[in-house]
């Protein structure tokens, strides 16, 4: 039934191929913002939204644009144009309707316009072949988010093992950005195991 | 408002240009780059059914094409055979092969025609194991390799398509295993990508149930 | 500000993988190869020598509320045209590349040199800080490329070097290139606290 496609996609995004884990898809704010657990969910969260919503523009920009007017190639331009203006008006409209989110929020905004995972979802949209299927816009919906659910469990497991790192003993030369590498090569490793899986 | 006006304007003169640009770029490297795909398409065909030369182009349900070719066997004969695409989802991103069978569904050759598998592991799928080592080239003695086609896609041809086919690992093939795998009807994985493997013989399979009605007729 | 100076401060002082970490996608995802390496290194410098050249030309036209769409856009510009130029004449690189062509529009790397460095300076410097950056980050790709290259396939440029030798496969995937580039940094400030002491 059509449900496990979604199912399927939804679980592969989240765990087999996880944006940051797997296909090591942005990496800069999982770098940047995973020193703190709060910053990290209010990223996650927001990566979530705006890869989503996305996801769901880029579908009828390609579908009803692009393809119709076979003008395919101004792809990548016409994507990050409109990512950039999502993000934009997404700031702008939380801080209209919530003032709470957007400070929970509204910082991390911007960084979202050149987190590479963001593109990444639009253009693998495209090349998994899913805007010209039958559920295309559901298809794309469901990997838009399963990606952000990805990157915000990628985000919140890193940040919760770096608090903790702060207090452990770890020889001077490997501080910071080497000993975080390392361990999201572990992580990584440990999300290789649910590549094993399939339904 | 005023501003906002000059900004809008500077805005779209900026994107008018670049898609101008891109136009014109694009339309200087459309016809190579459509040659290259139906050198492509034709390279494929002749690996999937080799020496058959190809009489018809059909199309199935209105939207997917598949090729029907013919050869002369050796009591003069004319034997048919049949080509098409088909696809699946590996371990990243779907893959695309075509398979070329003959009408008792005995697999001739496939191809992979695209795959996003992991280097190194997946994708060795469609690589050509080099008879020559690095050392080898930069002394100059590698010469030209003798073998077209990967070992991986070779060892599916006269597998029978009717029958599962089953997966071994048994490393990587070589002539030794030929006939005893032919008999058992399988093919041996790639060492650390089961699922590339299994996603391609889903993808052959997938293809094979397909088109079989088709190729019954 | 001396030529020299400017060209290689993207090469050490200011690299922008190894130093101000930006950049590190295809860092981590196209060093699969030394060629792939290479070749992102051609596509970015590319790049960033065109956009940072454009930049610099139209920095006193552009009104500073649509400067970064404006950059945007122009980056975008050159990196469809790696992308059709690619299609049609190296379609083998076009393809092992896959993704990570059209993500070099979000390589932070090239907006920043645009926004730090281009709409600050005349075209020539412009030119100089581009080919440094764009070297910078294609060395230390290289060098992770030809880590995972060497030990997790046993190849080089896609030839077999000991034959016989089982390579270790983790290299190749996500885990092998966190882990090796956790390593080179490891390395890297090893050498810069030895530096000091001195």
């Amino acid at each position: 039934m059509e449900i496990k496609i979604f199912l399927t996609i939804l679980f592969s995004t989240i765990f087999i191929n996880n944006y940051v884990l797997s296909q090591t898809l942005g990496i800069c704010p999982f770098l940047g913002v995973s020193k703190k657990t709060d910053s990290a969910a209010g990223m996650g969260f927001a990566v979530i939204f705006v890869m989503t919503i996305a996801s769901i523009i880029t579908y009828f920009i390609y579908k009803y644009i692009l393809l119709r007017y076979d003008i395919v190639y101004l792809r990548t331009i016409a994507f990050i144009l409109v990512i950039a203006s999502i993000v934009q008006l997404v700031e702008m409209a939380i801080n209209k309707l919530s003032p709470v989110l957007y400070r929970a929020l509204g910082i991390f905004l911007p960084l979202i316009t050149t987190n590479c995972a963001v593109l990444g979802v639009a253009v693998l949209n495209v090349e998994s072949g899913f805007i010209t299927s039958e559920y295309g816009l559901l298809m794309t919906m469901v990997q838009g988010f399963g990606a952000g659910v990805g990157f915000l469990l990628a985000l919140m497991l890193m940040s919760g093992i770096r608090e903790r790192l702060e207090t452990a003993d770890i020889p001077f030369n490997l501080k910071g950005m080497p000993i975080t590498f390392i361990i999201a090569g572990l992580l990584s490793l440990a999300f290789m195991g649910f590549a094993g899986m399939s339904f | 408002m005023k501003e906002i006006g000059k900004s809008t304007t500077i805005l779209a003169v900026v994107t008018l240009i670049a898609s101008l640009l891109l136009a014109s770029i694009y339309a200087l490297t459309k016809d190579r780059i459509a040659f290259l795909e139906s050198e492509k398409e034709k390279n494929a065909l002749a690996v999937v059914l080799p020496g058959f030369t190809i009489v018809e182009t059909r199309t199935k349900d209105d939207s997917s094409q598949y090729w029907v070719a013919e050869k002369k066997s050796k009591n003069g004969e004319t034997i048919k055979g049949y080509a098409f695409i088909s696809e699946a989802s590996g371990y990243s991103g779907t893959i695309r092969c075509m398979i070329g069978v003959d009408h008792s569904l005995t697999i001739l050759g496939i191809s992979i025609l695209q795959q996003t598998e992991t280097p190194g592991l997946g994708a060795r799928s469609v690589e050509i194991a080099s008879k020559y080592t690095f050392w080898d080239v930069i002394t100059g003695s590698a010469k030209d390799e003798g073998e077209q086609l990967p070992w991986f896609q070779k060892q599916f041809q006269q597998l029978s398509g009717s029958d599962p086919i089953s997966i071994v690992k048994k490393g990587d093939w070589n002539q030794n295993m030929a006939d005893e795998l032919r008999e058992t009807n399988s093919v041996s994985a790639i060492t650390g990508a089961t699922i590339t493997t299994k996603a391609i013989v889903t993808c052959i399979e997938k293809g094979l149930n397909e088109y079989s009605a088709i190729i019954n007729e | 500000m001396s030529v020299k100076k400017e060209f290689f401060k993207g090469l050490v002082d200011k690299n922008p993988v190894m130093v101000l970490g930006i950049g590190l996608c295809p860092a981590l995802a196209v060093t699969t190869s030394v060629s792939n390496a290479l070749w992102m290194m051609l596509a970015t410098t590319f790049v960033l020598t065109c956009s940072n050249i454009l930049v610099s030309l139209v920095k006193n036209i552009i009104p500073a509320h649509v400067r970064i769409p404006v950059f945007i856009t122009i980056i975008a510009t050159f990196v469809t045209v790696v992308e059709i130029v690619l299609k049609a004449y190296q379609p083998e690189v076009y393809t092992s590349l896959g993704i990570f062509i059209p993500l070099i529009v979000v390589n932070c790397m090239i907006l920043g040199r645009a926004e730090e460095f281009a709409s600050r300076n005349g075209v020539f410097m412009s030119i100089v800080d581009a080919l440094g950056m764009g070297i910078g980050f294609g060395l230390t790709l290289t060098v992770l490329a030809f880590f995972r290259e060497t030990l997790g396939a046993n190849k080089l440029f896609g030839y077999t070097l000991i034959p016989g030798f089982e390579p270790a496969g983790i290299m190749t995937v996500a885990p092998g290139a966190f882990i090796t580039l956790g390593l080179m940094l490891w390395a890297m400030n090893s050498i810069m606290t030895s530096r000091k002491k001195h």
